[in-house]
């Protein structure tokens, strides 16, 4: 869910930029190091972006009739970790404002902060945390991809709640009025997104064993299995 | 998508540097930001609608349809922006002239903002925001990474595309359950796809002396500085005259 353009006041616009700069910088950094060291993750990382961008074009099969996409934030932060995520999506923010409109220049750092930092962190965490559980793997990627669009959906709604508190409640009030406003979309939409990674994250482990390997893939016992 | 890539590539300020755009639209939007909205976004509005469609040549359709992106968030989010909500007694939702006010100077000020915003894209190709980037110290791994990326999504999207097409016609997308099934083998053929494109254009590249970096020959672009001045001193007028007009209404 991307803020429109113009659509935040002008501090808290550069408040969110502000916010979301270390993290990106400091994954540029990372990024621009590790493509460094070996040229081939260049190639591989620019193919991770252009697919990021696509999914997110792609329309999501709809429960409540209006239109949603993909966010691809939790397959992302699944494949490829969170360090890396800040820079990939903020590349991906910055081309769906460019070429498709979506989100804008003066709300990027306020869309990054909630899409490329805090879901992405959220989804690698529970990830993680359900693995250390000895979740099964379609339960923890599941609940991984789910929680890491509700994370984007409600740090977006608290976002939207801080630029403008209700003149009789506060932002509290306001914090309640745009997380109710959005959830009729954003919750179905994170329940089908979370069952979409499942399907994918399956696919691969079953046809894309090697490519899962030179990522890393998160949990070393799966990438083995599914080289067996 | 391929709507605005095609018009930024083939407008009629195509040719031009891209600091007399980024420059005089940026100043523009950062105006339209931090000046009163209700008399300042109207007249951006109409100013950058005029450059769009009058200087630069892309269709008035273009125009709206980039216009109107937004605004499915505008109508979920802006009517809540009037409504007031209390929960001293129960929930109670009231209208307030505070609220309407501010719903309006929002919505006023988005559309502005987002008129800035279409003259850019439509008017100046993604490769041309290279450049400004360089200036400002982005490492040239992460600029090229950028353009990459920009390639590849076209390809890509025309595979998704292929493939959706291909489902659809085997009644893929014919139910939800079935739908979310369909897509998913879409994204993850599309992923592997990716990744086996990544191999085998590095695989190409390192047969033909890649060492880490892609070399091209970037069309040289003479700034016009009385180009650059009459944006910029435009965007001067649309300020003071909306200073006028805000002291002259209260």
């Amino acid at each position: 869910m991307h803020i429109a353009e113009g659509f935040l006041p002008p501090l808290h616009a550069a408040g969110w930029t502000a916010a979301a700069l270390p993290f990106v910088i400091v994954s540029a950094w990372r990024v621009n190091r590790l493509m460094r060291d070996q040229p081939q993750t260049k190639l591989l990382l620019a193919a991770a972006g252009a697919f990021a961008f696509v999914i997110s074009a792609l329309k999501l099969p709809s429960v409540t009739g209006s239109c949603s996409h993909a966010t691809g934030t939790g397959l992302g932060a699944i494949l490829f970790g969170p360090a890396v995520m800040a820079l990939l999506g903020t590349i991906v923010l910055v081309f769906q404002a460019l070429l498709l409109a979506h989100g804008g220049i003066t709300t990027l750092g306020a869309n990054v902060f909630s899409m490329a930092i805090v879901g992405p962190w959220i989804a690698y965490g529970v990830l993680r945390g359900a693995q250390g559980l000895n979740a099964p793997l379609a339960v923890s990627v599941f609940l991984a991809a789910m929680l890491g669009d509700l994370a984007t959906y409600t740090m977006t709604a608290g976002q939207l709640a801080l630029a403008f508190p209700d003149p009789a409640s506060g932002i509290a009030g306001s914090f309640v009025k745009f997380l109710s406003v959005f959830a009729p979309t954003q919750l179905p939409l994170a329940v089908v997104e979370g069952l979409l990674t499942v399907v994918i994250v399956n696919f691969l482990r079953e046809y894309s064993g090697d490519e899962l390997q030179i990522l890393k893939f998160p949990s070393p016992t799966v990438a083995v299995e599914a080289r067996s | 998508m391929r709507a605005i890539d095609h018009h930024a590539w083939t407008n009629r300020w195509r040719g031009w540097h891209p600091a007399e755009k980024l420059l005089p639209a940026g100043s523009l939007l950062i105006l339209t930001l931090v000046l009163p909205p209700l008399t300042t976004a109207p007249l951006v509005l109409a100013g950058m609608a005029l450059a769009t469609v009058r200087g630069a040549g892309v269709p008035l359709k273009a125009l709206l349809s980039v216009l109107a992106a937004p605004a499915a968030f505008l109508l979920a989010g802006v009517p809540f922006l009037a409504v007031s909500v209390d929960f001293a007694e129960g929930v109670n939702l009231h209208l307030s002239a505070d609220g309407l006010r501010l719903a309006l100077t929002t919505t006023v000020r988005a559309l502005a903002a987002m008129s800035c915003l279409a003259f850019l894209i439509l008017t100046t190709p993604l490769t041309d925001w290279i450049t400004p980037l360089r200036r400002i110290g982005v490492p040239a791994g992460v600029i090229e990474l950028i353009l990459l990326i920009y390639r590849l999504i076209f390809v890509f999207f025309e595979r998704a595309l292929t493939g959706h097409q291909a489902q659809t016609a085997r009644l893929g997308y014919s139910r939800v359950d079935r739908s979310v099934r369909s897509l998913g083998l879409l994204v993850s053929n599309l992923f592997q796809r990716a990744l086996e494109q990544a191999r085998r254009l590095e695989i190409g590249l390192m047969a033909r002396g890649y060492t880490g970096e892609l070399r091209v020959l970037a069309p040289k672009r003479v700034l016009s500085w009385p180009r650059l001045a009459t944006g910029l001193g435009l965007v001067g007028l649309v300020g003071a005259a909306s200073d006028l007009l805000a002291r002259g209404l209260s």
